[in-house]
């Protein structure tokens, strides 16, 4: 990994946008993920990476609560956002949701036209009053999502008739129309050919401007390309934390440094 | 050159060759499981075979014994209806004129058809004037003193009546009843059939489409020939309507419940052993249940629609639970993951997305299941739906208070009784209830079509 730009990545700010302490997650008697402390700054990309099963998605789905939905998984610990706990009893999930959106593995767009797609967040949620502000959301988000220049002739044409790149673009545009503060994405790119993904990658720094962006990857390339920060997990605990950089040339742990060089994972 | 290089095969004699041996000899335990194959392929070939050679036959018999039902036997003759005997006060008044019963209005009749005879110099030779009354159906004087209790100024006129002929007349044209049978038969002599075939000749006796067997409620073992399904389908279409009005909200609201929000425990997973249980209960068990529930308890009008529609309800539920579960099982997951994940609710999720794609499955299971429900006959026979009604149910929604009966248990009713005119009904009745279930599939079918969605 030697890779120059590295050394360059700068973090643009230093706001916490997300604190995580001491958190646990069991899935029934297994012990999912442990004691782990993350960091999350706002405007900024960061990339949770390791092998299969370490935990790092579940870390993620803990972010905005979509562990809820799975009846035997329990969180204990503390996560804020901006220093509220997102696990407080006074949280609604369903808000909780509308601040911290989510990009799935899959693209999975509804099975509605592009325009409902990307129109469902913001409906829901009353953002748009009239029909011209939700016009002006749904072209925003999918500009965003630099998706708009092969859709806005065909906004009524279904979701899932676009192409497997265009979908998790349009996937991505519905998460981001109903502003969000945090963007997590699981693996968004597994199932794209590189030219999308390359896509999506660039879609994601441009993202970065806006949001705090949470970035699931099996993908070290991808990791090193697009993020700021890099957290590795390893059998449920977090290893290592730290600048991407610093990660990929001059890992700290030994175990990083075997998984970053291939020899595990 | 390289060319006739590349096109050269390699020498390789038996020794270059694998162990396997040569792929151009089938190995022994090769030709074993293609034979093995054949064999499988072999048994379901035949099993679909002998299964539509079933379907075949039942059809065949269905429609030879039933389609004349559809057609039949009808008298025209002019009928002088004289004021003096069918009113005898003389002031047109229908209460004093409803004291003249269907025997005097059948005596009219049968005077003026062999009067009319008579004039058409037609030869009623061998047949005694009582046998010639027999000809017409016993209904035919009740149907003339409706009419003309209906309308008074028809008295004193004459006027061109067309009735139903006996049944036996009417066999006659089918082919059921021949002049062999006719000999030992003590309703329908050989002379009266002879007479009949004159009375074709001279246009009298026709033939045409029974608009009576789809219109008429049933009428008595001795007139099968008045004999319609009227009641019948009313009712049918009643409890129909009223099973999907009770069915359809319970059963969605049942299986959103237990497959989205029912904690998964050891409640919800007896519960659900106990939907799948009831869907197995043999039918005449929920007609005990709603005897004694709807009928004895809650004192619900006996043989009415309403509790045919209760008890059908009861059984038509877990097919409905059943179907609607399996079919929001089919929703894939990322789909509520995606409507989560831009912070729609739980009840959000399931209104926006889940149900609008589960529901051609939900749409398809809930009309199977009202198709089984269309078809059923034990339970309503214990919740005496089996009476004789022969009064039209009134409109809804009182009507649905009214005895009434259903098309399978009609067709119940008449393979009982002993007129062969009956059998001919049943099988009538049965074509008329299978394309009521033809079309209940294919709305079925189509509305699967209309409404899937691909993902």
């Amino acid at each position: 990994m030697n890779d120059m730009r590295l050394l360059e990545r700068a973090v643009d700010t230093q706001v916490n946008k997300i604190t995580a302490r001491k958190v646990q997650v069991y899935y029934g008697q297994n012990h999912a993920l442990k004691d782990v402390d993350v960091d999350i700054l706002d405007k900024t990309v960061t990339a949770f990476i390791g092998p299969s099963g370490c935990g790092k998605s579940t870390f993620l789905r803990c972010l905005n609560r979509m562990n809820d939905t799975i009846a035997v998984c329990r969180v204990e610990g503390r996560i804020d956002l901006e220093g509220e706990d997102i696990y407080d009893p006074r949280v609604d999930p369903v808000q909780l949701r509308a601040k911290v959106g989510m990009v799935f593995q899959k693209p999975n767009p509804f099975p509605k036209s592009i325009y409902d797609n990307v129109a469902y967040g913001p409906k829901i949620h009353g953002l748009a009053r009239k029909k011209a502000d939700l016009d002006e959301i749904v072209e925003s988000s999918l500009r965003k999502a630099a998706l708009w220049n092969e859709v806005k002739d065909r906004l009524d044409a279904p979701g899932t008739g676009l192409s497997g790149g265009q979908q998790q673009r349009l996937c991505i545009a519905r998460a981001i129309a109903t502003s969000p503060e945090v963007l997590l994405m699981d693996e968004p790119c597994s199932a794209l050919d590189p030219i999308a993904t390359a896509q999506v990658e660039e879609l994601i720094d441009e993202l970065r401007s806006q949001f705090s962006v949470v970035i699931v990857t099996h993908s070290m390339q991808q990791a090193a390309r697009v993020s700021q920060r890099t957290a590795f997990f390893h059998l449920g605990s977090l290893v290592e934390y730290g600048e991407t950089g610093q990660i990929f040339t001059n890992p700290k742990d030994p175990r990083t440094e075997s998984y970053i060089t291939g020899r595990i994972g | 050159m390289t060319d006739a290089t590349a096109n050269q095969m390699p020498a390789s004699g038996p020794a270059a060759r694998s162990k396997h041996g040569s792929i151009l000899v089938q190995a022994p335990s090769m030709r074993a499981r293609n034979r093995a194959e054949a064999r499988f392929k072999a048994y379901g070939l035949a099993a679909i075979v002998l299964a539509l050679t079933m379907l075949a036959i039942m059809l065949t018999t269905i429609l030879s014994d039933g389609l004349s039902a559809f057609r039949q036997a009808s008298l025209t003759f002019p009928v002088t209806l004289d004021a003096a005997t069918l009113d005898k006060s003389g002031n047109r008044d229908v209460a004093e004129m409803s004291k003249a019963t269907t025997v005097t209005y059948g005596k009219v009749m049968a005077q003026s058809f062999v009067a009319h005879l008579v004039a058409q110099g037609i030869s009623t030779e061998g047949v005694s004037e009582k046998e010639l009354a027999a000809m017409l159906s016993k209904d035919a004087p009740a149907a003339l003193r409706n009419d003309v209790l209906a309308n008074p100024d028809l008295l004193g006129q004459t006027i061109e009546v067309t009735v139903l002929a006996n049944g036996r007349i009417d066999g006659y044209l089918k082919g059921r009843v021949t002049m062999e049978s006719a000999q030992k038969d003590s309703n329908i002599s050989p002379e009266q059939l002879v007479l009949s075939d004159a009375l074709r000749k001279a246009g009298i006796l026709t033939s045409g489409f029974n608009w009576g067997f789809l219109k008429n409620p049933d009428a008595s073992d001795q007139r099968p020939e008045a004999a319609g399904l009227g009641v019948a389908m009313i009712g049918s279409a009643y409890m129909m309507v009223l099973v999907l009005i009770i069915t359809l909200p319970i059963g969605v609201a049942a299986s959103v419940y237990l497959e989205e929000f029912a904690p998964k425990n050891k409640w919800t997973d007896l519960i659900e052993v106990n939907i799948s249980n009831l869907a197995a209960v043999p039918s005449i068990v929920f007609g005990i249940l709603g005897l004694a529930v709807f009928i004895n308890f809650a004192g619900f009008p006996q043989s009415s629609s309403l509790v045919g529609a209760f008890v059908l309800s009861l059984m038509t539920l877990p097919t409905i639970i059943i179907a609607t579960r399996a079919s929001l099982k089919a929703v894939p997951p990322s789909i509520r993951d995606a409507a989560l994940g831009v912070g729609a609710s739980k009840m959000q999720t399931v209104a926006h997305h889940v149900l609008p794609l589960a529901a051609p499955g939900i749409l398809t299971g809930t009309i199977l299941g009202l198709a089984r429900a269309l078809g059923e006959t034990a339970p309503l026979l214990l919740i005496g739906m089996v009476a004789f009604v022969d009064n039209y149910p009134s409109a809804p929604a009182e009507g649905v208070l009214d005895p009434a009966t259903a098309l399978p248990v009609q067709i119940y009713t008449w393979v009982q009784r002993s007129d062969p005119a009956f059998v001919e009904r049943s099988n009538g009745a049965i074509i008329v209830l299978l394309l009521f279930l033809m079309v209940m599939n294919v709305t079925a079918i189509l509305l699967r079509r209309r409404f899937e969605r691909r993902w």
